[in-house]
């Protein structure tokens, strides 16, 4: 039970020190407004439009999330064993261990804030995005008259996407009040109100239609409908367990390593477990391949954005197996990162 | 002395930094040995780099020695986390998260000592009672004085209500008014049986308060014993009166130098610069300094 109450102690302060920091706002912030911004900007849709900003939104949950993570990570490990706040810590009746452990939980708990807000605008981004129409009957208002006829065509739920930039500016100055008025934290009420706005205009979406029309004025309409591809959660949920294993990675690293040592280790990885599959492809055990492939996280396992196109999906099975992967590779990590940190000279 | 009930034994303690390749860069501490009792307030003395504070941090886990032994509470080592539990730390800078409160500080440090939601409130109200801090309670420590800082430092130092208390330089940076009321607090504290060991550069705040000392220079110990008998000069005796007229003086100092044989030096005693600087500042010094929170004087 103390483990427990010392471990949510740690992540919590990780959490809320983390998001006060104006580069984890400045990724949040960017990550949503780049991807709610693609649909806007696509001249070469090929009838493709809803994909490429699916794509779009993953990519940068995975790339601003690995910033993310390291930053984060580095932040809460090495610049506060730098800075004497870890010894200071250490010092109280906590082992090294659950000192470790508990960063990386508050890393988590930052990435997950992270990964509401980018997959929720990704959520908007898609139904934002240009769709084809075919309008064969004119839909009825309640006055009775034909005033509701769209053309067929390419259409672009603008104001879900205005409403998803909007809630981002609507947060900011939120968070601003809240600094200027109550003299609260900027950075926390920033970051989580644009992870909140972003989830009240994913629910408030759904009472209108693509083209701007309130669903309670149509007849015969049902009140609500979301109109959202939801098959985007399954896979971004394996982007987040992709993340979960780079902050296992950054924490352990930043036990012993700086910022910057510890992003490109972490980006190496990356790039070398996208290659997974062919070091796996053919190798003996035995071999400098074969070791590479079985110590390195696989990548291709949660970067499975292809499953979408053309009307698939991923099953929550997959993810769940794709979970306990994870989990082991978080393990691996985490006890590297426990073991480098059991020695080392604190103050 | 040396069978007395120890609270802390450090036997022939020894420290050598080194280097990336593991090559000795700078030996810190040099076979030191040092016993403290229960209940007395033990001060370490030395220059800059003297390794007062690298002996401050191996007695708390944080350095492992690279020689010798330490026990804490007989038998216990230091990297146990139950002597952690006994002990209150106040390191040489006040290592705060910048984003917290000092509220937030002192919850956050009760709960890592794994007390009870209503006993952290409580404490955290009284600490900052006791450091007078309450009306500046919700305010983010980063932007604290250094002073203020240290305030909350010492605060999170009593959370556990400690049996040791080790204190690294605990009045750098607060005024003559604070370093007057943590000198108060730590004889407080010492006389409801907590431990106290400390570290200064600064002569008269350890000659104030502490019952023994150990002087260290570059890692060696070079003297070690009670305050008292460590600067008597047995050879030397004072006497001081007062209302005495100048001629009485005069005749009392001849006839001391015909006794003595002995030229008598006569001064007229000062009043330390810090006295004569709370007696204009603040004359009822006596009743602002620190009233020690009421879940440490239950101790006594």
């Amino acid at each position: 039970m103390l483990y427990l109450q010392q471990s949510l102690a740690i992540a919590k302060a990780t959490v809320v020190e983390s998001i006060q920091q104006p580069i984890a706002f400045l990724i949040l912030a960017s990550g949503v407004l780049s991807t709610l911004l693609v649909p806007l900007f696509q001249f070469h849709r090929f009838s493709e439009d809803g994909r490429l900003a699916r794509d779009s939104g993953f990519s940068t949950m995975m790339v601003f999330g690995l910033a993310l993570a390291v930053t984060t990570a580095g932040r809460a490990v090495a610049v506060e064993i730098r800075r004497g706040t870890a010894a200071a810590i250490i010092g109280k009746p906590v082992a090294r261990s659950l000192f470790v452990v508990s960063k990386w939980l508050g890393v988590c708990g930052v990435l997950f804030l992270f990964w509401l807000g980018v997959t929720a605008a990704t959520l908007l981004a898609e139904r934002g995005s240009s769709h084809f129409i075919l309008n064969e009957v004119c839909t009825h208002t309640q006055h009775g008259a034909d005033d509701l006829c769209e053309p067929s065509g390419y259409i672009m739920d603008t104001l879900t996407l205005g409403l998803g930039i909007g809630g981002v500016l609507v947060a900011l100055i939120y968070a601003a009040l809240q600094q200027f008025i109550k003299r609260r934290r900027f950075g926390v009420h920033a970051f989580v109100g644009i992870t909140v706005s972003q989830g009240i205009i994913v629910g408030l979406c759904g009472l209108y239609d693509r083209t701007g029309h309130l669903l309670f004025l149509i007849k015969g309409s049902p009140v609500f409908v979301s109109d959202l591809d939801w098959r985007i959660l399954p896979v971004g949920t394996l982007v987040l367990l992709a993340l979960l294993i780079f902050a296992a990675l950054a924490t352990a690293l930043a036990t012993r390593l700086q910022t910057g040592a510890t992003f490109a280790l972490c980006v190496l990885v990356l790039l070398l477990g996208l290659t997974g599959d062919l070091l796996a492809v053919q190798t003996s055990l035995l071999s400098v391949q074969g070791w590479l492939a079985g110590l390195l996280p696989d990548i291709q396992h949660f970067w499975l954005c292809d499953v979408l196109a053309q009307g698939g999906s991923l099953s929550w099975g997959y993810v769940a197996e794709a979970g306990l992967y994870a989990l082991s590779c978080c393990i691996l990590f985490l006890t590297g990162g426990c073991l480098s940190f059991a020695n080392r000279d604190l103050g | 002395m040396e069978t007395m009930n120890h609270l802390i034994q450090i036997k022939n303690l020894g420290k050598t930094f080194k280097d990336f390749w593991y090559r000795p860069v700078i030996e810190a501490v040099k076979d030191l040995n040092l016993t403290i009792q229960q209940g007395e307030v033990f001060g370490l003395l030395g220059p800059n780099g003297s390794g007062k504070s690298t002996t401050l941090k191996m007695l708390l886990g944080l350095l492992r020695p690279t020689r010798g032994t330490i026990e804490l509470f007989e038998g216990l080592r230091p990297e146990d986390v139950a002597v952690k539990a006994r002990l209150g730390y106040l390191p040489e800078v006040s290592h705060l998260h910048e984003f917290l409160t000092p509220r937030e500080t002192l919850m956050y440090y009760a709960a890592l000592f794994g007390l009870p939601q209503v006993d952290a409130k409580r404490r955290t109200k009284e600490l900052l009672q006791m450091v007078g801090l309450e009306s500046v309670a919700d305010r983010a420590v980063g932007r604290f004085s250094k002073g203020m800082a240290r305030r909350v430092g010492l605060a999170q130092a009593l959370i556990n209500a400690p049996e040791l208390l080790i204190l690294d330089e605990p009045t750098s940076g607060l005024d003559p008014i604070g370093c007057r009321e943590v000198k108060d607090l730590v004889r407080l504290l010492a006389k409801s049986g907590v431990t106290v060991l400390m570290t200064s550069h600064l002569l008269a705040d350890v000659e104030d308060v502490c019952d023994r000392v150990a002087i260290m220079n570059k890692g060696e110990r070079c003297a070690y014993g009670s305050t008292r008998d460590l600067l008597r000069n047995p050879d030397m005796v004072r006497f001081s009166v007062s209302g005495l007229t100048a001629e009485v003086a005069a005749e009392i100092r001849l006839q001391l130098e015909q006794r003595a044989a002995r030229p008598v030096q006569q001064d007229f005693p000062e009043m330390s610069l810090e006295a004569y600087f709370l007696k204009v500042v603040s004359p009822d010094a006596n009743n602002t300094a620190f009233k020690v929170a009421p879940f440490l004087e239950k101790k006594q």
